[in-house]
């Protein structure tokens, strides 16, 4: 009878969503575990100034414009000071393609979120390093 | 010789262990009623009347309503927690200790939001009726035996006015959705009445199995009944079938939710309700189905009968978890059915299988003389 | 409209601001529970693609189109590149052609997954949201590996891929395919024997292949109906591997409705068999990969500035044929005008003909079955 069939399925159904329960979550506990990021992971950029030539070709490769140049800003010999709006980055990784001279890099950084879009442009002095301002929460560092 | 008193004394080892528990629980049971009784004194000679001292605690803080708001604020955690499991995740885990202080954090965001009444609805309706909802699937809850003198109201005829309150829900829920003004909650709404067209009677037919083997219909005497005999699931396992499927789709819950279906009628008849009168209709859903379950343990397993070195009150309560558990995942593993389809559904499958459970335990009455209750 | 039940009709707009609309606004005639008129309109989620195309140059255009649909990333991006290869006549390595192949049908996968999730959640079911989306994880983690980004993969470029297989892809691919496979049995259960989901999804939503090629619908909404429609057999590509692997092309004759019919049950038995046919190719593409380089530098400078020309490139999409034309000027640098085809425009409108005569709660079932994404639409 299609009935005890009809039964038998919605026992089957119950015993898949019971045995689901004593199975270990799939979530983690997001921000004092992270997960594994790859090495080609499309975060932040970093740049190296002392590789930079001032070429302008992430700028010309950039889809969105999300860079800005300024050649005069020079730290080394030929580089230049690079402004990312990370507003307007769509993290596709073509300016780090486009750069023939080691001097742009993804980091695997993604918790980019901020409160204003002023704090969101990312100048010379935050684009050329990794390190953050240490963030606490609830009383617990994360980092 | 030896070796058999040595027999002897290990198996006087479990009665020995059980004679122990049962005097920790008399020992702490007696300085309960010590500490009660003193303030009974207390009471009586600055008041003069000690009934109503009794009276008034039992209806506002233990089995009353301090109590019912944090079993509704348990259920709603217990739910939201096994929820996530199910579905691979936790459920909240930031607030507290497992996430208890979650629903708190919740209400208290919820309460504080500004209350949008949209322009088309009937504003003193609109604020009234979800507290007046809250109220009334409270009120059945004074009937619920959770001690054999843990019972705040015993009426001979209990079980009839529980359905009483029961029956005026889902009609609130169309009032709820007529008067917020916005075409969804008026689909909403009489989807909700349609689904008591479809629940209501094989919900009040199903609890009529239970009461006629216990002979009377008043919930307390139904329990106490169970704790004298076998519990009402062995004998009725059928019945508790069909009282779970129609106290499910009483409430509204997931495969029966079409009233508030959110992905066709964006939440149905609770729709509009914003901030404070949000907090009350989430948690009349969720009394109703705290009362289903105590309904389900009072009625089928027996209540506070178990062993006896535990309060009555405890026993229920695990009873409770357990029930809530099974509830939690019967609502976890079905689509969502049409409105039709429920309506189709209660009357062609429900129904029949309430009718022949009724026939079942007549037909056990008359003929074998199982007859229960005194 | 007759007169008589005009006055009992009820308009009401399933519109914009709807969880489950996608993006839509569907204006629904209702006489009691049943819909009698339904007329979509569609728009909001207009973001000029096409005219943002003309302003990206051959390098960057792929990253517009596969946001079109970012669940089917790999196969969204496809007809802009092999537009521009074929306008450009530049020629794909081998192994670039292999590895487009096998991601393209990985990505149908991730695609049939997304829409488990998503169809569960308009029906109410959460548990069968999350259950598809926690294997799609490992997909994602599998994207991840390769390209560094999980969704909006920039994978291929006019001239080939960017990104090249490693070891550790190859691992977590596996990974992907084994936790999938391992759950089809379950999902099949909790979804095609579940006494609710056949009370909900049969007899809906039911159309002829007639109808449906009145209708243009393409993909696994027409091959449900047992009509083998499948570009990737049809139109061969010489720059895809699909001829490498021995497979059919995955139909379905319906229990309930015989050949030539389709509901609702059925695409989506018709989706699991999509699975296992996709399955198939990719398991038998994996060990022919050859050696090689993924794309060649000058091939990839020519794609700078194109010649002038007109070209046409079509995929078979997880949600049916999507296809883009390509007009340039001589050497320039951006195109001069592109056309974008989804196919989820033909299922929205095909509601117009599907509907009436249905409940409105079969709405979300039936538009939802025939897989929606509005960018496919309002691009």
């Amino acid at each position: 009878m299609s009935k005890l069939g009809t039964i038998a399925n919605s026992l089957r159904i119950l015993r898949h969503v019971f045995r689901r329960i004593f199975k270990r979550p799939f979530t983690y506990f997001y921000p004092w575990e992270d997960r594994y990021y790859p090495e080609l992971t499309r975060g932040r950029h970093i740049h190296v100034r002392e590789n930079c030539t001032a070429c302008s070709q992430c700028v010309r490769a950039c889809p969105v414009v999300a860079i800005r140049i300024d050649k005069e800003d020079k730290k080394y010999e030929k580089d230049a000071a690079l402004y990312f709006d990370y507003s307007r980055c769509l993290f596709c990784g073509l300016c780090v393609q486009a750069c023939n001279f080691d001097a742009l890099f993804h980091t695997p950084i993604v918790d980019l979120s901020a409160d204003s879009q002023e704090k969101l442009i990312y100048g010379p002095d935050r684009i050329t390093k990794i390190e953050r301002e240490p963030l606490e929460w609830r009383g617990r560092k994360i980092r | 010789m030896q070796f058999e008193d040595f027999i002897n004394w290990l198996n006087g080892i479990p009665g020995w262990l059980y004679d122990v528990l049962v005097w920790w629980f008399n020992a702490i049971w007696w300085w309960i009623n010590l500490l009660w009784d003193s303030i009974v004194i207390i009471w009586a000679s600055m008041f003069g009347n000690a009934e109503v001292l009794a009276y008034w605690f039992k209806a506002i803080v233990f089995p009353g309503l301090v109590f019912i708001l944090l079993g509704i604020i348990f259920t709603v955690w217990a739910t939201r927690k096994t929820w996530g499991r199910i579905q691979g995740r936790r459920g909240p885990y930031n607030l507290g200790k497992y996430g208890g202080l979650q629903l708190f954090a919740d209400a208290i965001k919820l309460i504080g939001k500004e209350s949008i009444i949209p322009k088309g609805a009937k504003r003193w309706m609109y604020r009234f009726l979800p507290s007046f909802l809250l109220v009334i699937v409270l009120l059945p809850f004074v009937f619920i035996p959770w001690d054999t003198d843990w019972v705040i109201v015993d009426l001979s005829v209990s079980l009839v006015l529980i359905f009483a309150f029961l029956t005026a829900i889902p009609v609130i829920s169309l009032l709820a959705g007529w008067i917020s003004g916005s075409k969804y909650t008026i689909i909403g709404g009489f989807r909700a009445a349609n689904n008591q067209f479809a629940s209501e009677i094989p919900l009040v037919l199903s609890t009529v199995g239970p009461a006629m083997l216990a002979g009377s219909l008043s919930v307390l005497s139904i329990a106490q009944v169970q704790a004298d005999s076998f519990w009402f699931i062995f004998l009725l396992p059928l019945n508790f079938v069909t009282f779970l499927i129609s106290a499910v789709m009483s409430v509204g819950m997931v495969p029966f939710d079409a009233p508030v279906a959110d992905s066709e009628i964006l939440f149905g008849w609770r729709t509009e309700f914003s901030g404070i009168w949000f907090v009350m209709t989430y948690f009349a859903e969720f009394a109703e189905m705290l009362f289903y379950s105590a309904m389900m343990v009072t009625l089928f397993f027996g209540g506070f009968s178990g062993p006896a070195f535990l309060p009555g009150i405890v026993i229920f309560l695990i009873k409770l978890m357990i029930v809530m558990f099974f509830f939690i995942i019967v609502t976890s593993s079905f689509y969502r059915l049409r409105q039709d389809q429920i309506v189709s559904f209660s009357w062609k499958y429900l129904l029949p299988l309430t009718i022949l459970n009724i026939l079942i335990v007549m037909f056990g009455m008359a003929y074998f003389g199982l007859y229960i209750g005194g | 409209m007759k007169p008589d039940i005009s006055d009992e009709a009820v308009e009401l707009w399933f519109g914009p601001q709807h969880v489950a609309a996608h993006g839509w606004a569907t204006k629904l005639t209702l006489v009691g529970d049943y819909i009698v008129e339904c007329d979509p309109n569609a728009g909001y989620f207009h973001r000029s693609a096409e005219k943002c195309l003309e302003f990206r140059n051959f390098r960057q255009g792929a990253l517009i189109m596969e946001r079109l649909c970012m669940p089917e990333a790999f196969l969204a991006e496809y007809p802009y590149v092999q537009a521009v290869e074929k306008i450009a006549e530049i020629e794909v390595p081998e192994k670039a052609k292999f590895m487009r192949t096998i991601m393209m049908e990985v990505s149908r996968i991730h695609s049939i997954q997304f829409w488990w999730g998503q169809l569960a959640g308009e029906l109410g079911l959460f548990t069968m949201v999350l259950w598809p989306w926690i294997d799609r994880e490992y997909t994602l983690d599998a994207f991840e590996e390769l390209t560094g980004s999980r969704h909006a993969v920039t994978y291929s470029t006019p001239g080939g891929v960017k990104y090249d297989f490693t070891d550790e892809f190859l691992r977590r691919l596996d990974l992907a395919i084994y936790h999938l496979e391992n759950h089809l049995g379950k999902f099949k259960d909790m979804i095609l024997k579940s006494p609710t989901f056949k009370a909900r999804a049969q007899n809906v939503g039911l159309f002829s292949t007639k109808e449906a090629l009145k209708l243009g619908l393409s993909g696994p909404n027409i091959r449900a109906c047992d009509y083998p429609m499948d570009l990737r057999k049809d139109a061969h590509d010489p720059n895809l591997k699909y001829d490498q692997v021995d497979w059919e092309v995955p139909v379905l004759v319906s229990e309930e409705h015989g050949s030539g019919m389709c509901d609702a049950y059925d695409r989506m038995i018709q989706r699991f068999n999509e699975v296992d046919v996709a399955l198939q190719i990719i398991r038998g593409l994996l060990p022919q990969v050859p050696e090689g380089p993924i794309i060649d530098p000058k091939v990839r400078a020519k794609t700078n500035r194109l010649p002038a020309g007109e070209a046409y490139g079509r995929v078979e999409g997880a949600r049916g044929i999507s296809t883009l034309w390509l007009k340039t000027t001589d050497k320039a640098q951006t195109p001069y005008r592109a056309k974008i085809r989804g196919p989820c425009f033909n299922s929205y409108y095909a509601l117009k003909h599907l509907m009436p005569g249905l409940r409105f709660a079969d709405f979300v079932l039936v538009f939802g079955s025939l897989d929606p994404y509005v960018g496919w639409w309002d691009r």
